[in-house]
């Protein structure tokens, strides 16, 4: 009897704890639906004293471990993010992605795409006091190009032919073929620059010992815990760096990672979840920052099989999707509408004109295809929570029409099994496909190309809509050949108007990058690649 | 009904004056109105047995009285905090949670039911089996109890839907088969018990097949057994179903199942925890039920506790 009064007691004092929790929090989930109200739009920050801060360090909070620091090797943009606050590449890109000049000041394409010659940046060393030169670069790309060395990142450099030093600051790249998007793939973060002694004395251990040219040099790293690098005080700019030293902490729960902010623990962290972005905005010396990515949100539908081998059924589906109420229910509004096959920062994007949502008109289509009752099929996804929330939102859409989905969120190896070691196109058991993508070199070519490429069926690359138009196929090629920007802007319009028109995918949504700092904080930002840049970071006070 | 008084009970005037016989001849009962006399006693257990009843009802005609449906969307009302209009607040999608919840309180006394029925059954035979003919079968039988008790509950049902892939009606099976050992134990124990009785062996002495013995001598004697670990169990296995489809690997959206309710809503804890907070007191409140029902029913059936 003793143990069941035991029981009692507890079950009292725990239902008890959970009325009480209810009743506070439902004082402030009114605040919340508020908030949401608001289209789901950023409120603005107001007024706040600048938050306080002690010494001259400062601690970024991240969602992930990182994988490695050898650029070569890395294929996570957020490894990238810390790389780049070591290493730099011969160009880079600005805050709108644009190529900018780094290491090289100046550089120059051949008219058929073929030679890139680099005027290189004089003066400049590495951490370890290797001078920064054209033998320097040679050995950096030649490691890039070289096959055997099974970099992540040999596919962005596999039309390398040779690497020539024309004189110590001046070196040209030669290419297999032409290929008129060479220039952005230099300012990807897979080209920044390592030092060649480091390379031979480290070998593959490179990657956990990084030595760059970049404001701050590698101090150390434990996996899991932190990755920390210090103030290098020889940089080649004048200025920089400001700070002493940033701190990386991989934080993976959303929650822990918002406290870590509102504490001060961090001083910047990203991802913000959108489902907290208004709640913490403004408070504790907040500033949510939000801006528009080019990753880019699409449901594909494998053209190969019924019945989304049908245009009038891919168009239906795209004017049944409401896209407005797509971003503010799955992205609580910090996303646009997407208006082509790749997002409006993208080089040489084309807006289209956009697949209105008209649930008469997908009908009508349906109809004419002969679906006048809809269908079933089965939608494909990873088994994040924010990836279920988009199935399950198309799920609702799609019900409207007729068309019943089965939502199946997968698990990355699960995944990787049923979607991207399909050998045969024929064999490809994938329906619909829920998926995101970030083009890494912010040009047009690699926001469609392996996605959409006639030669990019996986496994090769992520062509899940088994998409082959030939049309196409031959414009992507046709700007490849040159680097003359017009002549690319042109082929890339038509290709976008092709691939707009003939609707492989079900066109969803631009997403944000959101990151959330302390107002003391300068100079830290997201790029629409969703890579962080701290080389200009600086504490106001 | 078994609730009818035997007819060796003399009617008399409630009101008239007793004797001392009558009163010895009043305490002859059926076995049910001296357990009804016992459980009407806990009234924690009588409470929930009440609320238990009421959920079944809902469950049954649930779907037809819900104010929305349990898909219906509406993307104006999104995260909205419990409200006239919304009971329960609305979820990601501005459906109503109330609606949803009700709709889930089939699925979720289904799975229950239908998990522990089966783990019940197959452990009531291995475990008459077991305790009756004993020896290697019994030792045979039991290990295997001990290997599958090895196992933390939640992992093994993890392990069997691993192996069986997601889904509801893999959810039952896997909740069903940790359910068999406990219920092969105690009814082996039971069975042991009874029959070393008196009246087995002499059933046994009148030439009475081993079958007649087990069913209709041995079983009965391990019932009441049964029934307190049944309603406990159910318990458990709303909680344990609840639990694989907060983790994915039951019910699929957009099934109202409270599970994965909760586990939608966890984005929203911080701004929105009515999402959260109802399906999960939802849950907390059915197995709660459960086992104080439970509770009630031990201390009713079991001989050793005098009132």
């Amino acid at each position: 009897m003793l143990k069941k009064s035991y029981q009692l007691l507890l079950l009292v004092v725990l239902a008890f704890s959970l009325v009480l929790a209810g009743c506070s929090s439902n004082s402030t989930s009114s605040n919340g639906g508020k908030d949401s109200d608001s289209d789901g739009k950023l409120k603005e920050a107001e007024e706040q004293p600048l938050a306080k801060k002690e010494g001259n360090s400062i601690t970024v909070g991240v969602a992930d471990n990182f994988i490695s620091m050898d650029p070569h090797d890395t294929n996570d943009t957020l490894s990238y993010s810390a790389q780049k606050s070591m290493l730099e590449g011969l160009v880079g890109f600005d805050k709108d992605m644009n190529v900018i000049p780094v290491l090289a000041e100046d550089y120059e394409a051949s008219d058929n795409a073929k030679e890139f010659t680099f005027k290189l940046r004089e003066g400049v060393t590495f951490h370890d006091g290797t001078p920064f030169n054209a033998e320097a670069v040679k050995v950096n790309v030649d490691r890039l190009a070289d096959p055997d060395n099974n970099l992540k990142r040999h596919s962005l450099f596999s039309l390398v032919d040779k690497t020539e030093v024309v004189d110590e600051y001046t070196v040209k790249v030669s290419l297999k073929e032409p290929f008129g998007a060479m220039i952005n793939n230099f300012a990807h973060p897979a080209a920044m620059m390592i030092s060649p002694k480091a390379l031979e004395e480290y070998g593959k251990d490179v990657a956990r010992n990084p030595v760059g040219t970049g404001p701050y040099k590698f101090s150390e790293w434990e996996p899991g815990d932190h990755l920390s690098v210090e103030k290098n005080e020889d940089y080649w700019q004048d200025g920089l760096p400001k700070l002493d030293g940033i701190t990386f902490k991989p934080v993976p729960e959303n929650g822990s990672r918002v406290a870590m902010l509102q504490t001060g623990e961090a001083d910047y962290i990203y991802p913000v979840p959108t489902e907290q972005a208004n709640e913490i905005q403004g408070k504790d010396g907040i500033v949510i920052e939000s801006d528009p990515s080019i990753i880019v949100r699409y449901m594909s539908m494998n053209t190969n099989k019924e019945p989304f081998n049908d245009l009038k059924v891919r168009q239906a589906i795209n004017y049944a999707i409401n896209k407005e109420a797509f971003v503010k229910v799955v992205m609580q509004g910090f996303g646009s509408e997407l208006d082509s096959v790749i997002a409006p920062n993208t080089q040489f994007y084309s807006k289209q004109d956009p697949y209105k949502y008209d649930i008469e008109k997908a009908k009508q289509l349906l109809k004419e295809a002969g679906y006048e009752n809809g269908f079933e099929a089965t939608i494909w996804g990873s088994n994040n929570s924010s990836t279920m929330k988009g199935m399950e939102f198309l799920q609702q859409q799609l019900s409207q029409v007729g068309i019943k989905l089965d939502v199946e969120p997968m698990e990355s190896g699960t995944m990787s099994d049923k979607i991207w070691s399909v050998e045969n196109p024929e064999d490809a058991e994938i329906e619909l496909y829920y998926g995101g993508w970030s083009p890494s070199t912010g040009d047009a070519d690699w926001g469609i190309r392996p996605l959409l490429g006639g030669e990019s069926f996986p496994p090769q690359s992520y062509n899940t809509a088994y998409y082959k138009n030939d049309k196409a196929d031959k414009l992507i090629n046709d700007a490849l050949q040159t680097a003359d920007p017009d002549v690319r802007e042109k082929a890339y319009a038509d290709v976008q108007k092709i691939l707009w028109e003939d609707a492989p995918w079900a066109f969803l949504a631009v997403t944000n990058t959101m990151g959330g700092k302390k107002n003391y904080l300068e100079g830290v930002y997201l790029l629409p690649d969703g890579s962080l840049s701290v080389q200009e970071a600086e504490i106001k006070q | 009904m078994v609730g009818q008084p035997e007819p060796a009970v003399p009617k008399n005037d409630p009101k008239g004056p007793r004797v001392d016989v009558k009163d010895e001849k009043k305490k002859v009962k059926t076995p049910f109105s001296e357990f009804w006399k016992k459980f009407k006693k806990q009234r924690l257990a009588l409470f929930a047995g009440i609320f238990i009843v009421l959920l079944l009802i809902l469950a049954a005609i649930g779907p037809y009285i819900t104010p929305y449906g349990s898909e219906e969307f509406d993307y104006d009302n999104i995260l909205v905090g419990p409200s006239l209009a919304h009971w329960a607040g609305t979820d990601a999608y501005g459906r109503d949670i109330f609606s949803r919840i009700i709709a889930g309180t089939r699925i979720s006394l289904f799975v229950g039911l239908c998990s522990v029925l089966l783990g019940a059954t197959a452990g009531t035979i291995l475990g008459l089996i077991s305790g009756f003919y004993g020896k290697w079968l019994d030792s045979l039988i039991m290990r295997m109890c001990d290997v599958m008790f090895a196992f933390p509950g939640i992992l093994l049902a993890i392990g069997i839907i691993a192996v069986l892939g997601p889904g509801l009606g893999n959810v039952i099976i896997a909740v069903s088969i940790f359910s068999v050992p406990i219920f092969a134990r105690i009814v082996r124990s039971t069975t042991l018990a009874v029959k070393a009785t008196l009246f087995v062996e002499a059933t046994r002495s009148l030439g009475a097949t081993n079958r007649r013995l087990i069913w209709k001598h041995i079983f009965p004697g391990t019932t009441s057994s049964i029934i307190v670990y049944f309603t406990m169990r159910i318990g458990t296995a709303i909680l344990i179903a609840a639990s694989l489809s907060f983790l994915g690997l039951g019910a699929q959206p957009p099934t109202p199942e409270w599970g994965a309710m909760l586990s939608s809503g966890r984005d929203y804890l911080n701004t929105a925890p009515h999402v959260t907070f109802f399906p999960g007191m939802a849950i907390f409140v059915t197995v709660l039920a459960f086992n104080l029902l439970g509770d009630g029913l031990r201390d009713a059936l079991d001989p050793k506790i005098k009132d």
